[in-house]
């Protein structure tokens, strides 16, 4: 098997063309979704089966059905109703990218919210307890005690998510969107050299994949700057 | 639902070849994993590196990439290698079921690798110990102490990548493989009703995804039958 190098430097660019796309889905699907995680865990915390049981349900819809079954019914899917091509979602989910960075934010909020509140169910109880006995209410022992604790805890699981995300951003290419896949499969469609250009395009995601979890690590650093480790 | 009439057997066959894809490929990520577990356990540091490999690179790329890789690049491996012997041969085509497979293994299996080596470390050094004292042997150990208290600790994190192999047999309808996915857009080709044709993809899925959850609930009750509670 010969490699053919100048195939490699003539495509990289033309697929880092699509790096942009593939960060911005990465980046606002990311943000979107942590909100979305945040609310549903509130829900789930709430204690009120009316907010519990949906946002149960909705967690275990979403974690049970693959990703891309989830980007083929809101892109080819909604637009069967007549109603959703004529409210005003339809100029989002007519464009392939919103309906990509609405699928990903559906599906990451789904698994953060778990992350999230495996880091709210280890935080120690003492602390709590010894919040209680400061006189702190509940809203401040959420906030003051909880949220820094949680986060900390949820970072490492966090940090792996989010690399799924930017691996699943690769799956907007299937719904025409030219990210860095859909331009290395139109490449590999034109001049069939699937090592040259498949193989160089895993390097770019794995970089993106060390970047990531070296900035989280950096974030941890951080956040567990006042923790004493035992030795 | 009268658009569903019709389809409803071929949604099953598909179905059956989400069943199959799941089961020989689930052989074959606990063959890869284990593989990667004992070497990167093994004290020989070249087998070490390539298991440290092995998990970096398959952990950081993208499912879709790698199945795609693994369809365009084995079938032109092949084929190179088949005209060594016979120049006749013009293409080799592989079936997208064990390129898509084998992809999917290799994948899920990196993340086993990392379960299965935090298990094997997890085996109580006492139990270890004491069978040695009884005079069992290091295959006997294996056999015995290792293995049943390995899959006790490996059952949870297990069961979740059992879960992405199922989400992930989703993927190889992109290489053409005919399951429920597939099915749909065929339907979708006659009926021009994709909402309903990809909802019920989702229900299929959610259906085998809650079978998975119910029997590793089950395994693990199975497992701790003899497990003694400490307070």
């Amino acid at each position: 098997m010969n490699i053919n190098f100048s195939l490699i430097i003539e495509s990289l660019p033309e697929m880092l063309m699509g790096f942009g796309i593939t960060l911005k889905l990465l980046f606002v699907s990311g943000f979107l979704g942590l909100i979305l995680a945040i609310t549903l865990l509130l829900m789930r915390l709430s204690g009120k089966f009316y907010l519990d049981w949906p946002a149960q349900v909705y967690i275990y819809v979403f974690r049970g059905t693959p990703i891309l079954v989830q980007i083929f019914i809101i892109y080819y899917g909604l637009p069967q109703f007549d109603t959703i091509r004529e409210s005003i979602f339809w100029p989002i989910l007519r464009e392939p990218t919103g309906c990509a960075i609405l699928a990903l934010t559906l599906n990451t909020g789904a698994y953060v919210s778990e992350i999230l509140r495996g880091g709210v169910l280890a935080v120690d109880r003492g602390l709590l307890e010894a919040a209680s006995a400061l006189g702190m209410s509940a809203r401040h022992k959420f906030i003051y005690i909880t949220t820094p604790i949680a986060t900390r805890i949820a970072l490492p699981a966090y940090s792996n998510d989010v690399v799924s995300l930017l691996k699943s951003t690769a799956l907007a290419s299937t719904i025409t969107i030219t990210d860095m896949t859909g331009i290395a499969r139109t490449i590999v469609s034109e001049t069939y050299a699937p090592y040259e250009i498949f193989i160089s395009l895993a390097i770019v995601y794995m970089i993106c994949t060390f970047g990531i979890q070296k900035l989280f690590g950096f974030f941890e650093k951080i956040l567990s700057r006042y923790t004493i480790r035992e030795a | 639902m009268e658009a569903l009439v019709g389809w409803w057997d071929d949604f099953f066959w598909g179905s059956k070849v989400v069943a199959e894809v799941f089961i020989s490929s689930l052989g074959l990520t606990i063959l890869f994993g284990l593989i990667g577990a004992a070497a990167k356990l093994s004290n020989s540091n070249i087998a070490k590196k390539f298991a440290g490999a092995y998990t970096v690179i398959f952990r950081g790329t993208p499912e879709i990439l790698v199945i795609l890789l693994f369809y365009f690049g084995l079938a032109l491996a092949l084929t190179s290698i088949a005209q060594v012997f016979d120049p006749d041969v013009k293409f080799i085509d592989i079936p997208p079921f064990w390129s898509g497979t084998i992809a999917i293994s290799i994948i899920v299996g990196s993340y086993a690798t990392e379960t299965f080596r935090g298990a094997f470390l997890g085996v109580n050094s006492g139990s270890v110990e004491a069978a040695h004292a009884l005079g069992l042997n290091k295959f006997q150990t294996f056999i015995y102490i290792r293995i049943p208290e390995m899959w006790r600790i490996a059952l949870p994190p297990f069961g979740n990548h059992m879960l992405s192999l199922v989400k992930d047999t989703a993927l190889i309808s992109v290489i053409g493989l005919n399951e429920t996915l597939f099915v749909a857009k065929q339907a979708i080709t006659v009926t021009g009703k994709p909402f309903t044709m990809y909802i019920v993809v989702g229900a299929i899925y959610l259906g085998f995804s809650s079978v998975i959850t119910l029997t590793v609930m089950g395994l693990e009750k199975f497992g701790e039958r003899t497990t003694v509670i400490s307070k």
